[in-house]
């Protein structure tokens, strides 16, 4: 990267730090309500090397992938596969329109109650959580590549000899609904992420970035609670720059006619 | 390749093949108005004809890709439903799968038929090598030009060793100077294999330069106006007198 890159991309958060640490030193000056920037880095150090009991944010960390992990696997699992069937089957998507339709406007939040009555307060009420949040995304996407596959690859590959269905979906459907699957798993991905914070809040277990927000606000030290949120920002970010890589890996062959046409 | 034999066999046999179209509104679409045409084994027939009078619905319905019609076409002496292994289709805008490098493309026809995938690839390489791909196995059709998309999608059906091979216009997308090295290709290839190919052109020049029978198909309501035999030994040239009157001969025909 060029220095003068560098320095672009680095503009923003410096000038918003800047302006956050002036804020503080001016108008809040109280540590129980917000904390500077300069303390927050040193509170993020602190906790990130785990040297702090009852926020040893490694574990934190894992906790929440785990709790993201299992959501969103089930939910790019179900979405990809009803996804793609809705996709290549006109009567089945119709028959679950309404009901994705009805509940897909519903937040991910507004199921927290139920996740807590049916799950109780466990790892499985977070990962429910997520999955709702991740659900739809992959489901959509999915379904619109499936039913927009070109109709001359399905021919050729008939007159080539692909005379099963279970041939057609697995050689041709499937890879040529590769592109929006992947978009669809990014963008749950994201919200699956988002949703772990939400899922965590109720104390669904005794670790997680998403609980120890809410630890921190009772703690009154806005410091813990900003380098948390902080370190959301990180591992959101790393997730999505592994999608990212993995669909630029997978799909090698779109090359030239998607990236190179828009750049 | 392993042809040869059973030449003059009827392999295709269309009888009386009509074709309608409904379009909005209800009103009915005359396409095909009773076509009947015997289609030899190891024959190059073209079909060619004023553009919109239905010369790749006809195809469409000898490749099985168009059942609602009314008439018979044989295949073998059976009634043909459905696409088949018998017959492959060359189509006008290629439809190579972007996600497959061109080796992989050639492979589609031989997996599908439940060939061993190191089988498959030998037997993709021998036809890379007869359409002279060598070098781009590992392309993908995004980084190929129309010329060479156009060896893949011919070496990919051909390697299927269809019966029947079906081209819809296959060099149409392909400039001048492409065109003509491709015809020439084709014809060399045609002479190696002796597929029996049914080649659909609005383009009279290739079909004389191409094909062992012109068919000429009318406007719509589509009839068949008439069928040339081309006797000129291959390759051909195409100023050669006979070569020019027989041209002259079908633009004719076809404005009358």
């Amino acid at each position: 990267m060029k220095l003068r890159d560098m320095l672009l991309y680095l503009a923003s958060p410096l000038l918003f730090i800047l302006g956050w640490e002036l804020y503080y030193d001016i108008f809040i000056r109280n540590p129980f309500v917000l904390a500077p920037p300069s303390k927050v880095f040193i509170t993020f150090i602190i906790l990130l090397s785990g040297r702090v009991a009852n926020f040893f944010m490694p574990l934190d960390a894992l906790y929440s992938l785990y709790h993201y992990l299992m959501g969103f696997s089930i939910a790019t699992l179900l979405g990809f596969t009803l996804g793609i069937l809705a996709g290549y089957i006109e009567s089945f998507r119709k028959s679950i329109y309404l009901l994705v339709e009805i509940i897909r406007p519903i937040p991910p939040i507004a199921w927290i109650p139920i996740a807590i009555l049916l799950f109780k307060l466990t790892h499985e009420a977070a990962a429910f959580i997520i999955f709702i949040g991740a659900f739809f995304p992959v489901l959509l996407n999915t379904s619109t590549g499936a039913s927009s596959v070109e109709k001359e690859y399905i021919e050729a590959a008939m007159t080539l000899g692909a005379t099963k269905t279970s041939q057609i979906l697995l050689k041709v459907v499937i890879p040529a609904t590769l592109p929006s699957f992947l978009t669809g798993v990014r963008v749950g991905s994201g919200v699956a992420w988002m949703c772990v914070v939400a899922a965590e809040l109720f104390g669904v277990s005794s670790y997680g970035l998403g609980y120890k927000i809410e630890l921190g606000r009772m703690y009154h030290s806005p410091d813990i609670v900003i380098s948390y949120m902080l370190m959301i920002g990180v591992v959101g970010l790393i997730l999505d720059r592994m999608w990212i890589k993995l669909e630029e890996t997978l799909l090698k062959w779109r090359r030239g006619i998607t990236w190179g046409r828009s750049s | 390749m392993e042809e040869g034999d059973n030449l003059g066999e009827k392999l295709l046999m269309v009888r009386n093949l009509k074709k309608y179209f409904k379009g909005q509104n209800g009103k009915i679409l005359e396409v095909l108005d009773g076509i009947n045409l015997d289609i030899t084994r190891g024959e190059f027939t073209s079909i060619v004809g004023p553009s919109g009078c239905g010369k790749t619905t006809f195809l469409r319905i000898l490749a099985g890709l168009d059942t609602q019609y009314e008439g018979e076409v044989y295949l073998k002496g059976e009634k043909v439903t459905k696409p088949g292994i018998s017959t492959t289709m060359v189509f006008q805008d290629f439809a190579l799968f972007p996600w497959r490098t061109v080796l992989k493309n050639i492979t589609f026809g031989l997996e599908v038929r439940g060939m061993r995938m190191e089988e498959a690839i030998e037997k993709a390489r021998e036809y890379i090598k007869l359409v002279g791909l060598d070098g781009f196995e590992n392309a993908y059709p995004h980084e190929l030009s129309g010329g060479m998309k156009q060896k893949v999608a011919l070496a990919r059906a051909l390697v299927c060793n269809p019966e029947v091979l079906l081209m819809d216009e296959p060099l149409a997308s392909l400039d001048l100077q492409t065109r003509n090295m491709m015809q020439a290709e084709l014809v060399n290839i045609w002479q190696r294999t002796r597929k029996t190919i049914v080649y659909v052109t609005h383009n009279i020049e290739e079909a004389v330069f191409l094909s062992d029978k012109v068919v000429i198909f009318s406007k719509r309501p589509t009839k068949i106006k008439d069928i040339l035999e081309v006797e000129l030994e291959r390759p051909r040239d195409r100023f050669s007198e006979e070569f020019v009157r027989l041209r002259a001969k079908i633009a004719s025909i076809l404005a009358s």
